[in-house]
């Protein structure tokens, strides 16, 4: 008899246990799987597996650090560069290995810094726009209430052609690097945070998240563990997409004079300088056209690259 | 279906009202100088120039100047350009200039159309073929590569290759329009391709199709009959946009070649704040791409029946 009502309590007490939240600690958490599976492990291997994209890596990296050298072994230095008439149009030769511009000044260190300039732009802008894109679109895609307010946000700025903003903003605030990157990325979040939103609402009620909110995963941790890794092959293609864009941007802005300001050579400032002269004098279209492609053309092509290789679809 | 047409439309106002307020407000951040002509602020003193203002209402506080721009608007009245021509209304210079924006971009939205699509179309057919590579290669050149880039590219190509004349000129329309024409084409081109072609494949792979060559069906009815038609439906929302913001012309290629329509204007006007312009130009670009959208979002019901907007209130993206 004692025996049978003991063991009637201990159900009981079982079935309370079964049915009250686990105390939540990481390591237990993390027991579950026992395979070797790492996901950035198999987003390496399968990027290697990938000769162009892996070549394409190497390329930018060694003009990256190209710029630099180029600056270093060039007989001028850019800041210390005089216009001097006399010296105009001298085509590339020993002395100027990129020959000079209209107003005789050694084209070289000029694209080499250009050059920098706009690698620096375009990255300083990608991660911005990636790194607010992606906390927007979080929240825009995980909190039902806010929908409603982003989306008129979204379509606010969106339904007017971005460059519009772009040349207001330099008409009444200013050119500068500064001004530039700031508003760059104020408008160009969107089309990022809009991927993600989509993502998060096609993920957030899913079993397994339903799952972990039922075990009393708080949100955050449901959103930077279960939803963020869905996110990684679209965050990355879009930051990869972003740098060819921004160059594109930065470079019609800079011809329309409406970009950075004429001190600070870009890209796109080379261009339109050369735009009356390079019918006569093709080198001079020819050096920051080839740079501007070479950049832009592999981050395009690294992005999908890479975007393939981050998608766990396609890991085994 | 009215009710959500109606429901759009109020929408789309809303948001045309909220765009003519925020231009409106960061023109008022000017410097009041730029009401005036550059021949009046040489002549004018400060009395004669707060004369002028106080007259005009430029002085009144910002809601009332709002308000009366407002009624403005409603008659079609957008003031007078001050520093690009001097005096003419903005509606009269706008008039001046469209056409010839509209006339480039409707030719390169046809050729866009036609030949980007033939390009999507040849692609899905001859998947991983020697033609489909070319037209990926096509397509990362025209996507990656900056514009000024490519256009610079065929500026050269053209003059001396095919000696075509390197900027547009009045006297000579056809010829010297040819190579703002490609440069407008080689993007849209490339995004009509992209498209087509992902939407074939994707349509390729369905059931419906493996059905129709069980019936015994030929490849070529199955593309021209179910695929081409199911594949153009997702795109034919871009149609109407892509018709009306060529009405604005294009900042870039209107600028590269000297052409003199509605691209240049707006950077004039930008560099030599000409306020009423940017104003007005401003408003009919935001004006333009709403109802292109919205115009979009209907054909795309047109063209497929099975697409209902009323119940989620959205496109599909």
């Amino acid at each position: 008899m004692i025996d049978k009502d003991l063991e009637k309590n201990e159900e009981i007490e079982n079935e309370a246990e079964l049915f009250s939240f686990v105390e939540y600690s990481p390591e237990v958490a993390e027991m579950t799987g026992d395979s070797e599976y790492s996901y950035w492990k198999s987003v390496f291997q399968n990027f290697i597996k990938k000769k162009s994209a892996v070549v394409l890596s190497i390329i930018f990296i060694v003009l990256v650090i190209f710029t630099f050298i180029a600056l270093s072994i060039g007989k001028y230095d850019y800041k210390t560069l005089i216009p001097d008439t006399s010296k105009a149009f001298i085509k590339p030769n020993s002395e100027y290995w990129f020959g000079t511009d209209n107003i005789g000044r050694d084209y070289w260190s000029q694209v080499w810094y250009a050059s920098q300039v706009s690698i620096k732009l375009s990255i300083i802008v990608g991660i911005g726009q990636c790194v607010i894109g992606v906390l927007i679109g979080l929240v825009w895609g995980y909190v039902k209430k806010l929908d409603g307010f982003f989306t008129s946000i979204y379509n606010l700025i969106n339904n007017v052609p971005r460059i519009l903003y772009m040349m207001l903003i330099s008409l009444l605030v200013g050119q500068s690097f500064t001004i530039m990157t700031v508003s760059l990325i104020a408008f160009g979040w969107l089309v990022m945070a809009r991927n993600v939103r989509n993502l998060v609402m096609i993920h957030r009620d899913r079993e397994y998240n339903l799952a972990s909110r039922a075990l009393g995963t708080p949100t955050f941790r449901i959103l930077i563990k279960n939803i963020f890794p869905q996110l990684i092959s679209v965050i990355i293609l879009r930051l990869a997409l972003s740098i060819p864009e921004t160059i594109a941007m930065e470079s019609t802005l800079s011809y329309l004079g409406l970009g950075l300001g004429i001190d600070t050579p870009s890209l796109g400032i080379l261009l339109r300088n050369a735009r009356n002269y390079f019918l006569d004098y093709p080198y001079l279209l020819i050096f920051p056209a080839v740079i501007v492609s070479t950049i832009s053309v592999t981050f395009y092509l690294i992005g999908n690259a890479f975007s393939d290789a981050a998608d766990p679809k396609n890991h085994v | 279906m009215f009710k959500y047409t109606g429901k759009r439309l109020l929408q789309g106002l809303v948001t045309v009202l909220i765009v003519v307020t925020i231009v409106f407000l960061l023109m008022r951040m000017l410097p009041t100088d730029y009401y005036f002509t550059e021949d009046q602020l040489m002549k004018f003193t400060e009395e004669q120039k707060n004369e002028q203002l106080l007259a005009a209402g430029l002085l009144d506080p910002i809601p009332t100047q709002l308000i009366r721009y407002y009624g403005q608007i409603l008659r079609f009245d957008f003031g007078e350009s001050k520093r690009i021509q001097n005096g003419v209304p903005v509606v009269k210079i706008i008039e001046d200039k469209f056409g010839i924006s509209l006339k480039m971009g409707l030719i390169s939205v046809v050729i866009s159309v036609v030949v980007g699509i033939a390009m999507g179309v040849a692609q899905a057919r001859h998947k991983d073929g020697i033609i489909d590579h070319i037209g990926t290669g096509y397509i990362v050149f025209a996507n990656a590569v900056p514009p000024l880039v490519s256009y610079s590219l065929i500026l050269i190509f053209g003059s001396r290759v095919l000696k075509f004349p390197s900027m547009y000129s009045s006297r000579n329309v056809g010829p010297s329009s040819v190579l703002p024409i490609v440069c407008l084409s080689i993007g849209s081109i490339a995004w009509w391709a992209l498209w087509m072609r992902r939407y074939m494949v994707d349509e390729t792979n369905k059931d419906y199709i493996k059905l129709a060559k069980i019936k015994g069906m030929s490849e070529k009815e199955i593309m021209r009959k179910e695929v081409l038609r199911n594949a153009f439906v997702p795109l034919a929302q871009y149609l109407p946009m892509s018709i009306l913001t060529t009405i604005g012309g294009s900042i870039l290629v209107e600028r590269f070649f000297s052409v003199p329509g509605m691209g240049p204007l707006l950077t004039d006007a930008i560099n030599k704040y000409d306020v009423n312009v940017v104003q007005t130009v401003v408003i009919l670009y935001a004006v333009l791409s709403i109802i292109g959208i919205f115009l979009g979002d209907l054909l795309m019901i047109a063209v497929d029946p099975r697409i209902t907007l009323t119940d989620k209130g959205g496109t599909e993206e």
